[in-house]
Order: C-alpha cells, then structure tokens, then sequence
C-alpha cells in the first residue's frame, strides 16, 4: 500500500520497469528475443535476479554467444537486463551447496560498465555449474581460444564505417603535405614502431635515418609526429613517447636536433612540451630508463601537467562505483564523490588540454608525451584537437578523431580493457577512455551548440567499448589489427551509426567553422556525468524518453527549415543569404564569426 | 526626508568600474536618491544603472601616496593629492563591481552615501512608487488574480467551499488577503474563534483544490495548544468538515517533532490526536529563517572563494547544506503530492508562522501535481496567491542577501528556496514547465530590489495603508507584456496532465548554477547559447506553422 508513511521515493518512472497484467506472463519465456547474426542461444534457466533495486526477482536468463538476457516471470513487475557478455570483467559463485540463508547460493557478476549483477539458484543438484562454466567460457572467449564475437557475428549495414578513416583523406584535409611537413610511409611495415600506424607526418627537413635515430630515443620507439596543423598559423600538436634519458642523463643529438625541425617549421620561438605526468613520476621514470626533456633541448620549455597514471585512474572509478553502486551514496554525497577525485582527474586532463589548444591557437607548436604516449598522450590531443578544429566536432569527425588519434596511434584498448579476457585483476586495465569520453561530455554541456552528436552517441560508443560486437576497440594497435585482418572479418561501430544517425544528432548544432572552445575547468563547472556513471538506478532521473522524442520532432523541424530555407533561396535570384550552409545561425548573429580568425567565446585561466 | 541630506558627493569624474565579464572602463559616477549611476567617458550609451536598493554591502579602502592601503571605518582624513579609494559594491543579486574613485574624500562620501540610502527601510520612499515608465498610466488593475477570479474558475469548488469575506478588514488576521476560501458548512463566527486560536490568525484556508479526485491542500499557523493543552472545538470543526466524508487526512508540520513539542512551551504546538482523530500527523524539519540564511551566506562564500578553485569545491558546497535544504523541501512537497494525489486525502500544511515553509511547500506540491500552474501565467498567479497575498514578509525576509555585514534581522532566502527547487523541477522536466529560467533568476533579482511593487511590504494590509496598488506597477503584469513574454516562455514546453515527481536523490539534485555562479564567463557563454536555442526553435516553429 502506498502509504506516504513511507519514505518518500520517485520510482514512479522506473525506466525499464513496468506492470504487466499476469496474462501476458503465461507465455513461454525468451524465444521473443532477438538476437543478432550469428548469435546462438545457448542455455536458458530459471533463477532468481537480485536486484538492487527491486529485491529478488524470479525470472529466466537467457545466455547466448553474445549476450546475458534476464527476464521476470512471476511478479507484476517487469525487470529485463540484456547485458552483451563483454561487459562482464568477473563471475564467482556466491555461497555453496551448503549455505544458509534465502538466495545465498548463485553466481555473482562484475560489470565493467558501474554495476554488477547477482543471480540465486536453487541450492541442489549443482545447479549452477553448467551456467557458471558456459557464461565462464563465452565472456572471455581469448582466455578459452575461442573467437570474439566480432568475429562470428556478421552484421549488415548500409554503410561500411570501416571507411570513415582514412589517413591520407585526413591528414590532406587539415592540408598536408606542405612544403614544410611530409608523409612517410617508413613505418609501412611496422618496421620503424610496432604500436604506430603506417602512414606518419613529421618535418619536411628530416630524413629517414633520422627517424630511425630518433626512434632509438624514445620509448617504444613512438617518435614525434604531427597529429594536428593549423591551418591559418601553421603551428602543430605533435606526439610522442617520454626520451630514453635514464639514471645517466642520456642525450641524442638526434632528437634535440628533430625537436628542432619541428619549432623551426613555423618559426615558434620556444617549442613547448607538455609531458602530461606530475613531475616526480617523470623524475622516477629515469630509473626505468625514460625521464625528460632536460636544458639540453635549446627553444624549448617543458610544463608538466600532473595527470596521473592509469593506476590512479583505475582506482579512482573503483571508488567511484562504490558510492553510486548498488545503492547511492546518501547523507555525503558531495564529500564522498570528492574523495574519490573523479572529478578533479577530469579537470586535469581538461586543463591539460585546453593549454595544448591554447598554444596552438596562438601560433606555438607544442609536442605532448607522457611515458609511452598512448594514454595521457591520446587523452590531451584529440581534446585540444576537438576544442581546435570543428570538423571533429561533427559526427563524422568525431569518428575520425577516435579512429585517428585512438585507434591508430595505439592506445591499448584490448589491455585496457580486457576484451575477452578473464583476469579481471590484470593491472593494465583501465578507464582511460572513459575518461576522455567523460571530458568530451563535459565540453557539450558547455557547448550546447557546438557539437553535432548528442549525448546518445557517447552512451553508444562506451556500451561498445565492451560489448565486442563491432571490431572498432579491439586490438592494442593497428599491426595486431592488421594481423588477425579485422577490417575484413568484423563489422565497424561506425558501420551502425552512420547507418541510422538520426538519434545521434543534435538538433541545436550550429557549425562555427572558426571557433575555438575553450571550455572552463574548474570543479564549480565540472558534473559529475549521472546519466552514464549511475544510469542503473531507476530512481536517479536521467534522460526520459519524452525528451529525445521531442529532439528527434525538433531534427526533423530543423531539417524541414533547412529545406525551406533552401527553396526560398532558389527561387530568390537575389544573392543567397548568408544562412544557406550554416543551418540556423540567421539568429545567431551574436557568435556568427564576424572575424575570420580564431575567436574564443571566452577565456579562464584553468588553474 | 529628503535623500540629498545623504548625498555630499552627488558626481564625481574619471571613476573607473570593473565588474565581472567587462573590460574596465572610465566615465563619471552620480549618485542619485535610488540609483547609482556610471556612464562611459568614450560611449555614453554604455551605461550602467544600478537600483541603490540592490546593494547588499559596500567595502571601502583608501590609498594614499605612500602607497599602503587600509581600510578606514570613518572619514578622519583630509583628501590628499594623488589620494583615491576604491568601492566594492556587492550587490543582492550577487553581482559585485568595483568602482576605484580619485580623491579619497569623494570616494568616503560616496560610500557613505550608498550605504545609507541603500539601507532605507521606509517602503512608501521607495523607488516603485517613483517609477513612472513611458505610455503607461497607473489606473489598470494591479495584480493578475485575485481570489474571486481563482474560487470562480477553479472548477467544483463551490461544492462545498466558500469565499469568506470575514477579514475584509484584516481585522481577523493581518497577514492575510480580505477574501479566503473556506470549507462551506462553517460559517463566520466559527471562523472568527478558529483565528484567535491559530497563531498570527491565520487560520485554516483553502490553497489548492485537486480537480482529479476533489482532495485540498491547506494551510495554516500552527494552533496555539500551548503547556495546557488548551482545544478549540471550531478549529476541530474546521478540519472536520475539510475531511468531510472521506476517512483521513494528513498534517505536514514542517517541523521536526522535537520542535513541535518545544513550540508548546511558548504557546503554540500541534494537532494531538486526541483531539482531531481522523488527522495524522508527519513532522519534515524544513529548514527556514536563521539557518536558512546562513546556508546561503556560506554558498555564496563558497561560490566567490576564487583562491582554491581545485580544493575543496564540494566539500565546500555540502558545507553550506543549500542543497540539502533543496532536498527536503522537494522531498516534504512531494510527500504532500503523494497525499493528496496517490493516497486520495486531503492536507493540512502548516509550521509555526505558516508564512515561510508552509508556503514553499504548499507552492511545490501543487507544481508537481497541478498542470495548470506550470504555465507561464499559471506560475505567476501561484506566485501571487501563494506569496504575495498569501502574506509571506518579503519586506522582512529579503531585507539583505548573502553579502550584507549588518547583523541579521529577518532575512531569509525562502523565495529563493522555492525558485531553485522551480529550478531543480525545469532541469528534471525540461518539457513541462512552461516557463523559462530567465524568469527564475528574473524573479530571484526582483524579490531583492525592484522597479516594482510586487514584493513591497509583508503583507496585503501593509499594501493597501501604503497604497502599493495604487501608486506602483506590478511586476507580474509587466512580465506578461508581450515584449517580454517572449524571453520567459520555454519554448519546448509541452503540457502534461500528470504529476512531475521529481527525484530527490543528492545525485539528482544540482547547483543552480546559473543564478549562484551568474556572473562568471561560462555562465554568460551558457546563457548565449540557451538564448540560441530558444530563437532556433521559435524560428523553425513558424516556418512550419506558415
């Protein structure tokens, strides 16, 4: 009875709870399920799902090649859970034969995206074990030699995302090669650095023995490379890897000398490297034989931007997860969130960046390192790069960001994340990626304009992240891709998106072609990002489905004004108004770029 | 009183001003009875007139030649060549601006002056009774409802309820409006003895009628029990025939139990079950007055704090407790939903005045349940029957803001407790609310210092002895204009018939921070980009009506 006694809850909107009248229950369960091609059923049986929320729900699971899928049975309420297997980072037996208590006797689930699931069996027979072995074998695939599911599924689409990057087609857009940057293709092989794409730019000047050279002093032999030019002023974002300085202070002429070319290039007249680490770590890496730039690097400034480790960062989710999972954090909350520093590692990879992008916009060509270059590193360029160059602010070049400054420059996405593989443990893992992701979200809440894709699309590629149903996240680098031939044996994340983008999109997008964000991180703008982090919790409000039905109405408003617009244009020989590629700014007047050059809606220093 | 007496430097040149998201600039300060106002040396169209009523406090420092600076409490020195000061005006908007003066002297006398004139607390001298804007007359109707208008058209309630004209003196209760609805079945004698046994008069009176099952919110005072239990058999009449013949309803004291019982020893109290049997009694500790006010004193600290951006943030912001203020307020009011809406019973709301969290609370269960005060209008005429007749001492409670120095009085941010709730209920619900937050943060200035009269005075009789009506415009009136409207609307509103349960959860709760951290850059950028969106939408809303 709802007695308002009760302490006052608001689960009246559960998302995916609902009552259902008991008729509809009397059908066999989960043959309705549809699964995708190449996906096989492979066990189904009656549990118990423990839900956090709801208590104990009975209910059939459904366990395919791909999938965990949960559904109730017997109550009036309706609880499913469709959870791809490659978000699982853990399954263990809760209790044994001989334990006490009601539903003492299961298996107990580790997510890796913020929850985990628990099921009760009935405590006879071994009734857990086939379940248990089966789900055991089919999350981690890679530990049991068997395939991932990328690579038995076979979706189609009509658009193959394989295609979205190419790194000619982007390295030609942004201009390049020029008379003082040029293509290499030293690297075609893998010959030059395992872990980098083939197709590399670095300076005009430079030839292929000093790449070499230059590539014995860096760690992992991930040399500086353009990753980004600007188009007006000529100053570039080049990354690497730390200098193999060591205990002895090494020096390479070499790459003093590389260092060098790359300020000369536009004459910057101090070439800054952001080495992304605090300093002490930097210090300490020279036990290890890496280090940093030292004095010996003339026309050089080097600013250390304190981000810490993946370690760190591991840690710091875990705690995260301890206060909004399964129950929320209550009575200190806000002290509690601070204590895990979430939001304070955010605000030190967006600072990071937005003093990369503030360099860059200012005419000085910056290299950023941290130790090896593929997760600091990736975090601070591709966010200076999306505060930098609106094309990756669109869809699309959202895509080619990932691709380009993730994807083929190697951040390990298969160790980070462990696809398919069983030691949940494994000290390599870790939510770097996330993490970026989280900060790309900070940006379009300040932004609310400025970015085409909504908040669904980022929803979209974490879930795939782990769900190893496209070939987009899999491997550490591109030689291990090319290796197992990905591009040909799996489908892209991108090949789904770009096949049905409307539910990505945002309606208020207003390209400013010439605009550089600069976004504000200092924690009093910073939220913590609810609708991802504690999405599991019905009783957290989060995005409702009347809102993004209103947006998609709103799209097509939008694209119905454009038409219009378009018409009007046509038959008004007149000269076109300024609106005709720039959808809606007619009422912008206020940010449409009266200047030309870069122009920043606002600066704060972020310190 | 003439206000020149406080006025020694009415003008001074080549002051220069810096206040947030400007570049600083160089013109000449006046100081008039109600305005401070600077204009531009280069472009005197930039100007920038400020409602002396909207200072919350000055702080003053001199510098002389030497080169040291100090604060000085009084004017003791003579002005020196080369001497100038420097006034920080802090403003209860929590705008802060700096003005540096030449001459040190000139800058004491300005502060001086800002300082008194900015703490007047004689109402008919006020700027409303002054303000007189082109092509309009005063001679229209004041207000946008009244209670005949909302007893006619709230649709069934003539059934059983009446419109009782027994204050229209105020002689019943002074902080109440002459007209009040009040179960039919009790006549005005009743009412009369009801009054002397409910604090301040305000006895029990109808403030919210649920079309979907004919259940009512009302409010009160709290009755005055006392030590010696003392009974008022009308007053138990009274929420009998509220009852009527459904089985129970519920009282939301907005105290804690321990408060209740407190109250009794100095006279007032709470319903004891023996007495009114069908009544049961739920005790929320909303937090209102002396408390309240320090919480937003130690946000808005915590909010300016620009030394350690990076630590303590969120500590800070829990310190204040304004969010957990927030919470509680959303939370009572839905319980009081819940009540009335889920469990079909009627609610008595009251504290100890019944002019503070009685009224927040009964102003938020009814925008949770009701969908015609979500609109536009609909909200400001809950404003103005929940706040503005309904007797809550603007006058009082909105005498300083989070800056003042001035020992604390009354004051007491309860108004803008409500509208960051409004606030937390827009975000929650970005389609149901009809209106924007422009209005919100129009309304959080407004209640502090305005143009208008609609905040004046405590309460409908102070109103009319000063003839408010008369000799001033509302605001309300002037926000529905259709020049403004426009920028109050939301432009994705879609009406809903179905209660808005917000969630209340500290996870869901937000800092508004677009009134508390209003005046840095991102703000302003966020604010552009809304106006964007909104004007995006207006837009391709015509083309398609076309």
């Amino acid at each position: 009875m709802a007695s308002p006694v009760s302490v006052y809850n608001s689960n009246s909107l559960d998302s995916h709870i609902s009552s259902v009248s008991r008729d509809s229950l009397k059908m066999e369960p989960l043959t309705d399920v549809s699964l995708l091609p190449g996906e096989d059923g492979v066990i189904e049986k009656e549990v118990i799902y423990i839900c956090p929320f709801n208590g104990p729900v009975k209910g059939k699971v459904l366990i395919t090649n791909y999938r965990l899928y949960f559904r109730s049975s017997d109550a009036d309420l309706m609880v499913t859970l469709d959870v791809p297997l490659g978000a699982i980072s853990r399954v263990e037996k809760m209790g044994g034969a001989s334990s006490r208590g009601e539903n003492s006797y299961g298996l107990d689930i580790t997510c890796k995206d913020m929850r985990n699931l628990r099921f009760a069996l009935k405590q006879e027979g071994h009734s857990r074990r086939d379940i248990f072995d089966l789900l055991f074998r089919l999350a981690f695939p890679l530990s049991h030699n068997l395939h991932l599911f990328a690579y038995v599924t076979q979706e189609k689409y009509e658009e193959n995302g394989w295609n979205v990057y190419k790194a000619m087609d982007e390295l030609r857009r942004q201009g390049l090669p020029n008379n003082k940057w040029r293509i290499t293709f030293i690297n075609k092989s893998y010959e030059l650095c395992d872990t980098y794409p083939t197709v590399l730019a670095v300076p005009y000047k430079c030839k292929e023995e000093d790449l070499r050279r230059v590539a014995a002093f860096r760690s992992r032999a991930r040399i500086p490379v353009l990753s980004w030019i600007h188009r007006e002023n000529q100053a570039v974002i080049v990354r690497c890897s730390q200098p193999l300085v060591g205990m002895s202070g090494k020096r390479n002429k070499d790459d003093e000398r590389y260092l060098e070319m790359i300020r000369e290039a536009n004459d910057t007249p101090k070439l800054t490297i952001f080495d992304a680490r605090p300093s002490v770590n930097a210090v300490a890496n020279k036990a290890t034989g890496g280090g940093y730039e030292g004095d010996e690097y003339q026309n050089a400034e080097l600013v250390f931007l304190d981000i810490q480790n993946i370690h760190v960062m591991r840690e710091s989710l875990k705690k995260l997860k301890d206060i909004v999972y399964p129950n929320v954090e209550e009575s200190h909350w806000l002290s509690s969130l601070e204590s895990t520093h979430w939001l304070e590692h955010i605000k030190l990879v967006l600072s990071g960046a937005i003093q990369v992008a503030d360099k860059v916009s200012t005419g000085n060509s910056v290299v950023v390192h941290c130790s090896d270059g593929w997760d600091r590193t990736a975090q601070l360029t591709s966010l200076a790069m999306l505060m930098l160059d609106s094309h990756y602010r669109t869809l699309r070049g959202f895509e080619v960001l990932i691709e380009k400054e993730w994807i083929s420059f190697g951040h390990k996405f298969a160790s980070r994340i462990g696809h398919g593989d069983k030691n949940h443990a494994d000290q390599d893992r870790s939510p770097i990626f996330v993490q970026f992701i989280d900060c790309v979200w900070q940006m379009t809440k300040q932004f609310p304009t400025a970015f085409e894709f909504n908040e669904r699309l980022l929803l979209t590629i974490l879930d795939n992240l782990y769900s190893c149903r496209f070939g987009t996240f899999l491997y550490n680098c591109e030689s291990a891709r090319d290796q197992h031939e990905l591009r040909i044996k799996t489908v892209s994340l991108w090949s789904l998106v770009n096949s049905k983008t409307d539910i990505y999109l945002n309606p208020f997008y207003t390209p400013e072609p010439n605009m550089v964000l600069c976004p504000v991180a200092s924690m009093r703008h910073l939220e913590l990002w609810v609708s991802y982090y504690i999405r599991w919790n019905p009783r957290i409000r989060q995005q409702q489905s009347p809102v993004e039905q209103r947006y998609k109405e709103l799209l097509a408003l939008r694209d119905e004004y454009l038409k219009k617009l378009e018409e009007l244009q046509l038959s008004d020989s007149s000269p076109a108004p300024r609106v005709a590629h720039n959808s809606s700014t007619s009422n912008t007047s206020s940010s449409n770029s009266s200047t030309p050059s870069t122009h920043c809606t606002h600066l704060q220093t972020p310190f | 009183m003439e206000f020149s007496e406080h006025i020694k430097t009415a003008n001074v040149e080549d002051v220069v001003l810096r206040q947030p998201l400007h570049p600083a600039r160089k013109g000449t300060l006046c100081i008039t009875g109600h305005h401070l106002l600077f204009s531009d040396k280069e472009d005197s169209s930039r100007q920038v007139l400020l409602l002396l009523r909207n200072i919350d406090a000055v702080e003053k420092s001199v510098e002389n030649l030497v080169g040291y600076s100090s604060l000085f409490s009084f004017a003791d020195h003579g002005e020196r060549s080369g001497s100038s000061g420097t006034i920080i005006v802090k403003c209860k908007d929590l705008h802060v601006l700096q003005i540096d003066i030449p001459g040190m002297e000139q800058c004491l006398n300005i502060a001086h002056s800002i300082e008194t004139l900015s703490n007047l607390n004689c109402v008919s001298e006020m700027y409303p009774f002054f303000y007189r804007p082109p092509n309009h007359s005063l001679d229209r109707q004041w207000g946008i409802s009244t209670p005949e208008q909302f007893f006619r058209e709230t649709e069934g309630l003539s059934f059983l309820w009446r419109l009782s004209a027994v204050n229209r003196d105020f002689s019943i209760c002074p902080s109440y409006p002459p007209l009040l609805i009040v179960p039919k079945d009790i006549d005005d004698e009743s009412l009369k003895k009801v009054s002397k046994f409910r604090q301040g008069g305000r006895f029990p009176v109808l403030c919210y009628y649920h079309r979907k099952n004919g259940m009512v919110i009302m409010r009160s005072s709290q009755p005055l029990i006392g030590a010696n239990k003392k009974r008022c058999r009308e007053d138990e009449c009274l929420l009998q025939a509220v009852i009527g013949s459904s089985d129970k309803g519920y009282i939301i004291d907005t105290r804690s139990g321990q408060q209740s019982q407190q109250a009794r020893m100095i006279g007032g109290g709470f319903e004891p079950k023996s007495c009114y049997s069908c009544w049961k009694r739920l005790h929320r500790n909303v937090e209102k007055g002396k408390t309240l006010q320090e919480s937003f004193i130690k946000l808005v600290e915590a909010c300016g704090d620009e030394s350690n951006n990076m630590d303590r943030w969120l500590s800070k912001l829990e310190n204040s407790k304004w969010l957990s203020h927030v919470q509680t307020a959303l939370s009572t009011a839905g319980l009081v939903a819940e009540c009335v809406e889920r469990d079909g019973h009627s609610v008595l709301v009251h504290g100890s005045e019944g002019t503070d969290s009685t009224l927040l609370i009964s102003t938020l269960a009814q925008l949770i349940m009701d969908p015609s005060c979500r609109s536009l209008e609909g909200f400001l005429c809950l404003l103005e029957r929940e706040w503005v007749q309904a007797g809550h001492p603007f006058q009082q409670r909105c005498f300083h803001s989070a800056y003042s120095h001035a020992r604390l009085q009354q004051e007491s941010p309860v108004f803008l407790l409500m509208l960051d709730c409004v606030w937390q209920l827009w975000r929650q619900f970005p389609l149901a609310l009809g209106f924007s937050e422009a209005l919100l943060l129009r309304l959080a200035t407004e209640a502090y210092a305005s143009n208008y009269g609609t905040f004046l005075c405590n309460s409908e009789l102070e109103r009319c002895a000063l003839q408010v009506k008369e000799n001033t415009y509302c605001l309300f009136q002037a926000l529905l204009k259709s020049v403004e409207r426009e920028i109050y609307t939301n432009p994705l509103y879609e009406s809903t018939d179905l209660a808005i349960w917000p969630s209340v959860h500290p996870q869901s709760l937000q800092l508004w921070r677009s009134f508390f951290l209003r005046w840095t850059p991102q703000n302003r950028h966020l604010e552009e980009a809304q106006e964007d969106i909104r004007n995006m939408i207006i837009e391709w809303g015509k083309l398609a009506r076309r």
